[in-house]
This record gives C-alpha cells, sequence and structure tokens, in this order.
C-alpha cells in the first residue's frame, strides 16, 4: 500500500532556521505580483504600511471608498499619450468607515504610510413607523 | 553573500555592463545615515542600523513583510576596480557602481 505523505518542505526548513511567521510572508513579496502591506489598528483608525522601494508619490494611485482603501501602480503614458495598464493593485477593505477628509499618505524611504481615521458614528435615529 | 546574526540578507540585482557593475539594493524603511558601507580589497559589506518603526499605540493586525535590519557581504568581480566604487541610496534603494579595471575593458584593434 502506498501511503501519500502531505509535507510542506518549505515549512520544515523554515522551522529548522527558526523563522518567524512573519519573516515568512516574505515569500509573497519575492512573488512580485503586489506589494506586501502590513495593517495596523487602534480603536480611532487604521494605519496601512507598503513596502515599495523605489516609487514615489507620481508612481502609485490612491482612492478611498466608504469603507476601503484602493492602491494601484500608476503606469507612464505610452506614445500615444494614454496611460498603460497597472501592473497591480490592491483593495483592501477596512472594519470600519473611513473619514475621507482626515485621511493622509506618505511616503518614507521606499514605504507607503497611510493613515484611515475613522469616521465619526452617525448616531442613533428613531424612525417613526407610518400606519 | 553571507548575512550576520539576527540579519535579514536584503534582496538585490546584480548588472554588468560594458565598462562597470552596478548592484541595487532593496533596502526599504532605511534612509541616508541608516546604512554603513565599507569596503575592503574586494569585499564590500553592508549594515543597517535602523529600521521602519510601526505607529505607536496600535496593534498589527496584518504582517505581509518584515520591518527588519539588513546585512550582507559580497565579494566583487576580478575586473571591477574598488577605486572608483560609488553609492547612492534613495527611495529605500541602495544603488552600487564600481567601474571595471582599464586594462580589462575591450579595445577595438585597427587593422593595417
Amino acid at each position: 500500500m502506498n501511503t501519500m505523505i502531505n509535507m510542506d518542505p518549505w515549512g520544515l526548513l523554515d522551522a529548522m532556521l527558526g523563522v518567524s511567521e512573519a519573516c515568512k510572508r516574505v515569500k509573497a513579496r519575492a512573488a512580485g505580483r503586489f506589494p506586501p502591506v502590513n495593517v495596523f489598528l487602534d480603536d480611532n483608525a487604521a494605519i496601512l504600511d507598503l513596502e515599495l522601494p523605489g516609487k514615489t508619490a507620481k508612481d502609485i494611485d490612491l482612492t478611498l471608498e466608504a469603507q476601503a482603501v484602493v492602491i494601484a501602480d500608476r503606469p507612464a503614458l505610452d506614445e500615444n499619450g494614454k496611460p498603460g495598464t497597472p501592473a497591480w493593485r490592491r483593495r483592501l477593505e477596512l472594519p470600519f468607515r473611513v473619514d475621507a477628509d482626515k485621511a493622509n499618505a506618505k511616503f518614507t524611504n521606499g514605504i507607503l504610510r497611510i493613515e484611515l481615521p475613522k469616521a465619526e458614528a452617525a448616531g442613533v435615529h428613531r424612525i417613526a413607523i407610518a400606519g | 553573500m553571507n548575512t550576520a546574526e539576527n540579519y535579514v540578507v536584503p534582496s538585490a540585482t546584480f548588472t554588468e555592463k560594458p565598462d562597470g557593475y552596478e548592484l541595487k539594493v532593496m533596502l526599504p524603511g532605511i534612509g541616508k545615515g541608516d546604512a554603513d558601507l565599507h569596503i575592503e580589497g574586494k569585499t564590500l559589506t553592508l549594515k543597517t542600523h535602523a529600521t521602519h518603526q510601526a505607529p505607536a499605540g496600535f496593534r498589527q493586525v496584518a504582517s505581509e513583510f518584515c520591518m527588519s535590519n539588513y546585512a550582507m557581504s559580497a565579494d566583487l568581480p576580478e575586473m571591477a576596480d574598488p577605486s572608483t566604487l560609488t553609492a547612492k541610496l534613495e527611495n529605500g534603494i541602495l544603488a552600487i557602481v564600481v567601474g571595471k579595471r582599464p586594462e580589462t575593458q575591450a579595445k577595438k584593434i585597427e587593422i593595417a
């Protein structure tokens, strides 16, 4: 009888070398398909750090939705002056609605930090029932 | 390349051109003054001593990359001329350029 053993050789190697769980995610970056992100939360805001070495503000498009943020590559214009296809795009949903007026983003040494304050609660409204 | 203990080896690309070499090392989160680059003979050594910091008072809920210090050492190719080495750190990328020794570069020979 043949027995199939499901093994994760990279997991075994990582365990032997003592690689932390966080550092294993370096593999996502190594795949090169999209920039990796670290997400931090407190009661009033979310902070996203994206690893984008070599990039500056002119290379990235940042769009805010009510409860999500979209980060995308901004390609150079082609010979006809039209924008090319973005190489990557990430949409990250948040656990709360964002105050767009107070959101900000800044590049520092190849890391894009996006600060997203929580929108103030709309409050409680009583709804009258007709009939 | 080898690494010092408790440091991460950074990603890098190495390109050879007709008149020299270029090594681009990815150091996201590292600024000028945070990295030390030394050359001894043909051995290049890089070590950083500051990292991008997590925001104070926040809890981390997703982690796709490490905020770590970097270290690496590498020997330059035999044809490299260390006296021409320059390095520039900008936007988290360290670009190291070194020329080839003049006597090793290709020369056109005129045919009489």
